[in-house]
This record gives structure tokens, sequence and C-alpha cells, in this order.
């Protein structure tokens, strides 16, 4: 699929090339209004936030934010994913439950997470565990979802051919309803990465003393707008490089699709 | 229409031993709103060693639903299904199972889809890649063993399929419209790989399909459903010369009549 022949690679470096000339592009067009046509207070600038992204680097403020706001994530994304997918799998082995228990999902499913923010505090405080319950709050209904969806789309002539060959449930639940669920659990994965990474910051932002949502708040009441910005794009880096994380493994689990 | 009592031509008991037979099986359905729907009515079929048995009909008669039960992948609602002796509960042992579609597994290789089977008929691991390349000859896949099946074509697909039923080695055949997605061409070729296969091992085929010269050319007796509810409503044994080159036996007179009768029978007379 992926011959390197001559065209393929420089339609890639052309794309390079024009990805890094917006980048480029957006930064001067900051740059040349900060400080001219509105205030450097409201926007900030790109070197002033280059500079402090270097200054939090050095000293290590970064890695340490920024350490805490994914472990949050991952950790709740890894708890949403056992459990959604344990409680998938029950449900589809037990329908009659799966029918009694739908409008409950669905309410649970519906209801703004950031209105548990309180309880999850007073349960588990502002430390580590509040963080990661709220991300687990928002990646859990998506893998539920994901897996019961994936595992009602499994192909039913195929369940029946591997049953005519008398394939016990095991072996069919190894060899064929785990490989066909893989893309709904990778489409899981995709969106709850991001979904993580949100109630993780909001976790931060409601009350926390690091992590790089404490980081952009607390710059925030300070009217610190380097800081703020400085915290949004180290934000952004973290969400893009959690979903090539995703890719790669998406690429490793399934080459040939 | 044709008359009932003249098509139900009964016929002598085949004198070879038995590989499956239904008696008075009926399929009941619960449709969606809850009421019971016959799907299959009383059927009686008995199928020989070695015989190639066709059922065609309209779509809706029941014909598929014989298949299905046969395979022991749905239960039977009254009366009793017995393949190789033994009245089944759930799929039997020695049965093989071909769809319309071919199911292979989109993630796994063409040698690997076939592999499966021999992982289920407990081939020991060390003899499989041997009958692999065996069945791959013998289906002109030897090429294709490593391809996706989205990488090849929907004829070689169904041929994968095929040699996967034929790696499994059942002893009975159940087919239902295999051939019934290829074009014209590529349905004789599978026809004519089908026979000859056959020919090779005789075992017991129950092949569905709602193409009577197709029906015709292959089997040794044709059954003619109607419904729904599904019943029997004739049969023909075939008397053509064996072997059958599919495109000689089409010319021949004999061959035209059954056609001809069959079509009339299921009310194709105009």
């Amino acid at each position: 699929m992926t011959t390197k022949t001559p065209s393929k690679t420089g339609r890639r470096v052309r794309l390079w090339v024009d990805r890094t000339a917006l980048f480029v592009a957006a930064v001067l067009i900051w740059q040349g209004l900060s400080g001219t046509v509105i205030n450097t207070f409201w926007i900030s600038s790109p070197v002033l936030v280059a500079e402090r992204l270097w200054q939090l680097a050095v000293s290590g403020a970064l890695v340490w934010h920024a350490s805490a706001t994914v472990w949050q994530a991952l950790l709740g994304l890894l708890l949403g994913m056992v459990v959604g997918v344990v409680v998938g799998l029950a449900l589809h082995v037990l329908p009659r439950l799966a029918e009694a228990a739908d409008p409950y999902i669905m309410g649970l499913y519906s209801l703004p997470r950031i209105a548990l923010a309180p309880l999850f505090i007073l349960y588990f405080g502002i430390g580590l565990l509040s963080k990661v319950m709220m991300a687990f709050s928002f990646v859990v209904f998506i893998f539920l979802l994901n897996t019961m969806q994936g595992l009602r789309e499994v192909d039913q002539d195929q369940i029946d051919m591997m049953r005519s060959m008398r394939a016990s449930r095991l072996y069919i639940a190894r060899k064929l309803q785990l490989p066909s669920m893989l893309p709904w659990l990778f489409s899981a994965a995709r969106i709850s990465v991001g979904l993580a990474l949100i109630g993780s910051v909001l976790g931060e932002l409601l009350g926390a003393n690091r992590g790089l949502g404490w980081y952009i708040e607390h710059a925030s009441g300070r009217l610190d707008t380097t800081g703020l910005f400085a915290g949004l794009a180290a934000l952004m880096v973290v969400a893009v490089l959690l979903n090539q994380v995703v890719n790669i493994l998406e690429r490793w689990a399934m080459p040939v699709r | 229409m044709v008359d009932h009592a003249t098509a139900a031509a009964t016929s002598p008991a085949p004198a070879a031993p038995v590989r499956a037979k239904m008696v008075q099986a009926s399929k009941i359905y619960t449709d969606p709103a809850g009421a019971p729907k016959r799907v299959l009515d009383r059927i009686d079929l008995s199928l020989a060693e070695r015989e190639f048995l066709s059922i065609v009909g309209p779509s809706g008669c029941g014909k598929s639903t014989v298949l299905r039960l046969l395979s022991g992948l749905t239960p039977v609602s009254e009366g009793r299904v017995v393949v190789g002796g033994e009245e089944i509960t759930g799929p039997p042992k020695g049965v093989g199972f071909m769809f319309q579609r071919d199911t292979l597994l989109p993630w796994a290789t063409v040698s690997q889809n076939i592999s499966i089977a021999l992982e289920l008929n407990g081939t020991p691991p060390a003899e499989r890649k041997g009958r692999i390349a065996e069945l791959l000859q013998l289906l002109g896949l030897s090429q294709f063993g490593d391809y996706l099946p989205a990488h090849i074509s929907g004829g070689m697909r169904q041929r994968a399929a095929l040699g996967r039923l034929l790696a499994y080695g059942p002893e009975l055949y159940l087919m239902d419209e295999p051939f019934g997605a290829l074009d014209a061409m590529t349905k004789m070729t599978m026809g004519r790989e089908l026979l000859r296969i056959w020919s090779g091992h005789e075992k017991s085929v129950v092949f569905v399909t709602h193409d009577i010269e197709e029906a015709v050319s292959l089997s040794d007796r044709v059954i003619v459903m109607e419904g729904p509810p599904g019943r029997i409503r004739s049969e023909y044994h075939i008397d053509l010369p064996r072997p059958r080159d599919l495109r000689e036996v089409r010319k021949m007179p004999e061959f035209r009549d059954y056609c001809d009768r069959i079509w009339s029978d299921i009310g194709y007379s105009g």
C-alpha cells in the first residue's frame, strides 16, 4: 500500500511544506497583530509565548504540569476502557439486563459530566483521583457503547460459519468477535483520548495544585495572557502526541485495514 | 398454475445408505408482532450417501431454512432431523456449510482462512501447511495464499471459501446459493470445479439455488419447493450421464426437457 514511488514521496514533502508554511503564516500574523492592532495584554505574542515555554521547560515546570495532566488522563482512559468494555460485554451476554438498563445508561451518558465535578471533589479531594474520575466519567460510556455496537455488528454469517464447524464460544470470541470489534475499540480510543484530556483539565480548572489546566487557570487569575497561551500550546501538543500514540497502536494492531 | 397432484411425482427410495433425513420437520418463527409464522411445513426429505441434491423454488419458500435445519444452526420446531444416523440438536460432526457470501475473515489471508477449518477439524499443526498448499493448488489459488480477501476477485474469494469447506472435510456439504453472487462465467467455472471435486470424493451435497439450469446440470435429484409455508412440491431424478461436462450437458434434449418441466412446475408457464 505504501509503495515509495517518487511522486508519492514528492506529494508527502509538498504536504509538509504546505503545513509548515501555514503554521509560519499564522504565527507571523499573530506576531504582526500583537502590539500593533491589538494590545499585547490580550493576545500576548508568539515570541513571548515561546520564551515562556522555554523557561518552563528549562525549570522543569513544563514536565511537572504536563505529566500530571497526562497521567490523570491516561489513568482515567485506562479505567474507563476496562470498565466500559467489561460492562459492554456483560450487557451483550445479558440482553434482558441491557434492555432494562438502556434508559439509565443513556441518561447518565447525556448528563453534563461537568456537573459531577463538585461530587468528585467532595469524594476524592483535589488530588489525582478526582481528575482520574472526571476523565473516567467521560470515557467509560464511549467504550461501553462502542463495545456493544461492535459486538452487534459482528457478521452473523461468519458466526454461523464457525458454529457450523463446531467452534466453541471461546474460539468464536477470540478468532472472530474480538478482531471484528477492534475498529470499534480504536475509534472509541481515538475519541476518548480527547475526552480524557478534557476530564483531566476540567478537574484541574475546578481545584488542583498542579497540571496544565491548573497553570492556565493560575495564569488567568494573574492576568498573565502569555502564561495562558503557553499552557494552551502545551495542551495542544500533548493532545496531538496522544492521538499519534493511538494511531501507532492502531496500525500495529490492525495492519491490514 | 400447475395442478398439484400431477406435479407431486413420488419416487422410489434410493438404495444407498442415508446420509441425512428430515422427518415431518417444521420450522415456526415468531414474527415481530409476536404471531407464530410457519416457514417450513412437515418436510420429509432423505439424502443418500454420495447424492447430489438440489433444492429450487421461489424466494421465501424456505429452501435456505431446510439447509439451516440440516446444519443444526437453527433448531427444528417440530419433527426430526437426522444426520449420520443421529438426531441432531446442534451443528453435527462432518457437516460443512457454504454461504452465498464468502464469509472469509477480512483480516486473515486466504491461507489463514483455510487454516481455520483445519484448526476446527483437529488437523495437527504440522500437517496444516501441506494441506493448505494442496487445496490452494486444487483450486488454482497457489499464488494467492498470502492475499487478503479484499485484494482478490469475488470468484476467487468464493473459491477460497470452497477451499475452507474442503479443508474442513465434511461428509455432507450444505451449500446455500454458493455461486449466486457470481457472474455467469465464473458461476459455470465454479460449478465445474465443484463437480470435479465432488466426483473425486463423492460426498453428499445439498445445493440450494434459484437457478434451475444450474440445479439440473449439477444434480442427481432436484427438489422443487413452494411456499410459504415451505413444502416440497415435487422432485425430479436427473438421469443425465456422469461425469458431466456442464456446457455439453446443457445441449442435451433431456436437459432441456427437465428444465422445462421444472419451470412449468414452478408456475412459469405463462
